[in-house]
């Protein structure tokens, strides 16, 4: 692995460099305390050291609405949308974001590939980032440290206030080709970044206590505290969960169908006409919301399907802790153990 | 893990565009359904399996998920049976010979019929669950020789409500079906059984080893006939359901048909009762 150092100062230079490749993608401040990813205008304005943007980069890939096509309801007829994708450079992306996006890959392309995903993700490179850790971070905890390099084509590691850069694969070697501003660097461990929220379980041992955790009692108190918002599915990473709709405009002579995010905390998700609804009450939904998390896919997959950014937990108006749910479901687990080995 | 190295830009297909199909012809079978045959452009088949399902556009109101009401036996047409619930089963009403109507599709697991030749098949449908299952029952009345019994429980709410009567006036004069109807209602003219559908099921005289059931209804049906078959010392996996959950895509992307861990539209809508009974939000 080649390994270059690069000073903080250096870094809109780099920025300028990639645009060689194609668009920029990078976070950004959004009013004081939120950050966003967006394409860079002015490379002085990318933030290197954000906790987590407000949207994951998911929306990068599955736009949060979406036109799949136009229709005349005069001739009833459509006009298929074409996607033109400019390659893309996505920068200073931390580790955590990185996994979201290869379980994305995973969902998306499962089966029938999912063709605007596919087209969008495509030509697309990765820059990662180390972070400091703030209370809500815990990937760390499901299997993710901040050094993870998988899927980045290059990774900036901060050491004492500058940077190391790796150059990961060869797509990140041709990207800093011509780049003069880094010099080749020995690896130097970074100081200790400690994450300040665990899970107390291994994270593969998780499937194991959801397995006897769908009667317990906590789904029924995190749930009378959930007001059915839906940000902590909108806001992860790993969600994907799309509604369908027509619009029509208003002469009602043509319209388009439009796809848009969807949660499955919403209360009509799984309704049917009729009225009837396989998961009527909050309970169901935020129980089956975990369960996607770190059971049903998991089983298959063998990972958690949560890569720990902490934003469902970080943008709940109802403060509901997504890592407090599964140490309170540990602790219940290892009482039903302990009662048992007693009982023996 | 599928991961995007193994996906290559040439297989794209797009998922989201609906192939426009001919009516052929379309009839308003009762009150609340209407009948429609379609043809592929430049005479294709559909290509599907007794089971599957379509997802129907109608343009500036959506899409909905429709099971494919014909057999695959018969070619160049396909026939569909849609009841009027909602916003875009009502504009489909006014759809009628002559108008496109836009398809994607076939989606969805069917019933496994190799599996199924040589079997006694009873079919268990209630209300509007005749529509997907009629695929299957014209399949085997089609290669009848292939199949052992073909025993038909069909219930609805009252005599009007029975669908497909002409049919059911074929299938009772025929010796080579065994058809037991019943309503939960009778009127006037009602002579035959009254009850639901479960009330069919005791006085059945069935060979276990041989026998495959297959249901469909509205969701509170399938527990008591389950129940009851299971009385009747059934196998789980001798027993079929097809069930119905929001779908918005049908190719297992928009999460809206999760059933726990599956995908009713690709590992269903038709499962092996054995595969689901462990799931707790299946029936
Ligand atoms: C696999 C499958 C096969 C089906 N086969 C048939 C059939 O052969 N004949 C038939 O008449 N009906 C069938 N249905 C039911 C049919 O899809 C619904 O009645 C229809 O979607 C209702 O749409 P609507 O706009 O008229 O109702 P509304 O109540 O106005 O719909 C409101 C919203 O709910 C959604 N919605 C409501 N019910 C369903 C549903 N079951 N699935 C998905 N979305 C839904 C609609 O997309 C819409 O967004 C089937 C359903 C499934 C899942
Ligand atoms: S963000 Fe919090 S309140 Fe909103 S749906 Fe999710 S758990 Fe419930
Ligand atoms: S479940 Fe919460 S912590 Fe996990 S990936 Fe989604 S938003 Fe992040
Ligand atoms: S209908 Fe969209 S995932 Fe099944």
């Amino acid at each position: 692995m080649e390994c270059y150092s690069l000073l903080r100062t250096d870094v809109p230079d780099l920025i300028d460099h990639l645009g060689a490749y194609g668009e920029i993608v990078a976070p950004h401040s959004k009013g004081d305390v939120s950050y966003s990813f967006e394409v860079v205008q002015d490379s002085n304005k990318v933030v290197l050291d954000y906790d987590r943007t407000l949207l994951p980069l998911k929306k990068m890939f599955l736009p949060p609405q979406e036109k799949l096509m136009d229709f005349s309801l005069k001739s009833l007829s459509y006009t298929p949308i074409k996607l033109h994708i400019k390659p893309r450079v996505f920068f200073a992306i931390h580790s955590y974001e990185m996994q979201s996006i290869l379980r994305l890959d995973h969902s998306m392309l499962s089966g029938q590939a999912e063709s605007n995903y596919l087209r969008r993700r495509k030509k697309s490179r990765f820059i990662g980032i180390s972070f400091k850790p703030d209370e809500f971070h815990f990937s760390e905890s499901v299997g993710i440290p901040i050094e993870e390099m998988e899927g980045f084509d290059l990774y900036l590691n901060e050491v004492d206030g500058d940077y190391q850069l790796y150059v990961l694969t060869k797509n990140g070697h041709s990207l800093i080709e011509g780049f003069e501003k880094i010099k080749t660097a020995e690896p130097e461990i970074a100081e200790d970044r400690k994450f300040n929220k665990k899970i107390r379980f291994h994270y593969n041992r998780l499937p194991q206590v959801f397995q006897y955790a769908y009667h317990s009692e906590i789904w029924a108190e995190v749930a009378s505290r959930c007001v059915g918002c839906g940000s902590c599915t909108l806001t992860c990473p790993t969600c994907f969960c799309f509604d369908v709709k027509d619009e029509v405009t208003v002469t009602a002579e043509s319209g388009m169908r439009q796809r848009s995010w969807d949660s499955c905390m919403l209360s009509t998700f799984a309704e049917i006409a009729g009225g009837e609804n396989f998961r009527e009450k909050t309970i169901n939904r935020t129980r089956h919301r975990l369960y996607r998390k770190f059971k049903y896919i998991t089983d298959e997959e063998g990972l958690p399907w949560c890569v720990g950014c902490g934003r469902c937990t970080a943008f709940c108006p109802a403060e509901i802790s997504l890592p407090d749910i599964l140490n309170d479901l540990i602790n219940e687990d290892e009482k039903a153990q302990h009662h048992h080995q007693v009982m023996a | 893990m599928k991961r995007i190295q193994d996906v290559s830009e040439e297989e794209i297909k797009d998922l989201y565009y609906p192939t426009m199909c001919k009516v052929t012809k379309a009839r308003q079978i009762t009150s609340m359904e209407k009948w429609y045959e379609l043809e592929m452009p430049a005479s294709q088949d559909l290509g599907h399996g007794p089971g599957q399902f379509v997802e129907v556009s109608a343009f500036g109101i959506g899409e909905a998920p429709i099971s494919i009401s014909s057999s695959p036996s018969q070619k160049g047409s396909f026939e569909l049976c849609i009841r009027q619930v909602g916003t875009l089963t009502n504009v489909l009403k006014n759809y009628g010979e002559g108008d496109s109507i836009g398809i994607r599709g076939p989606f969805g697991t069917g019933y496994p019929m190799e599996s199924l030749l040589g079997k006694d098949i009873l079919i268990i449908a209630g209300g509007i669950g005749l529509v997907p299952l009629r695929s299957l029952i014209h399949y085997v009345l089609d290669k009848r020789e292939e199949f052992g019994r073909l025993i038909i429980l069909y219930g609805a709410k009252n005599p009007s409500e029975l669908l497909f009567k002409e049919e059911l006036s074929d299938w009772e004069a025929r010796d080579d079906v065994e058809l037991h109807l019943t309503v939960d209602q009778a009127d006037d003219t009602w002579t035959g059984n009254t009850g639901v559908i479960t009330t069919l099921i005791p006085e059945l005289d069935l060979n276990l080893n041989m026998t495959i059931a297959a249901i469909t209804g509205p969701p509170i049906m399938y527990k008591f006939v389950i129940m009851s078959l299971k009385s009747k010392q059934l196998q789980d996996d001798h027993i079929y359901v097809s069930l119905e959950r929001r779908m918005k895509c049908g190719v297992g992307k928009c999460g809206h048909c999760q059933i726990n861990g599956v995908y009713c539209c690709q590992d269903g809508p038709v499962f092996n009762y054995s595969d689901i009974k462990p799931l707790r939000e299946a029936l």
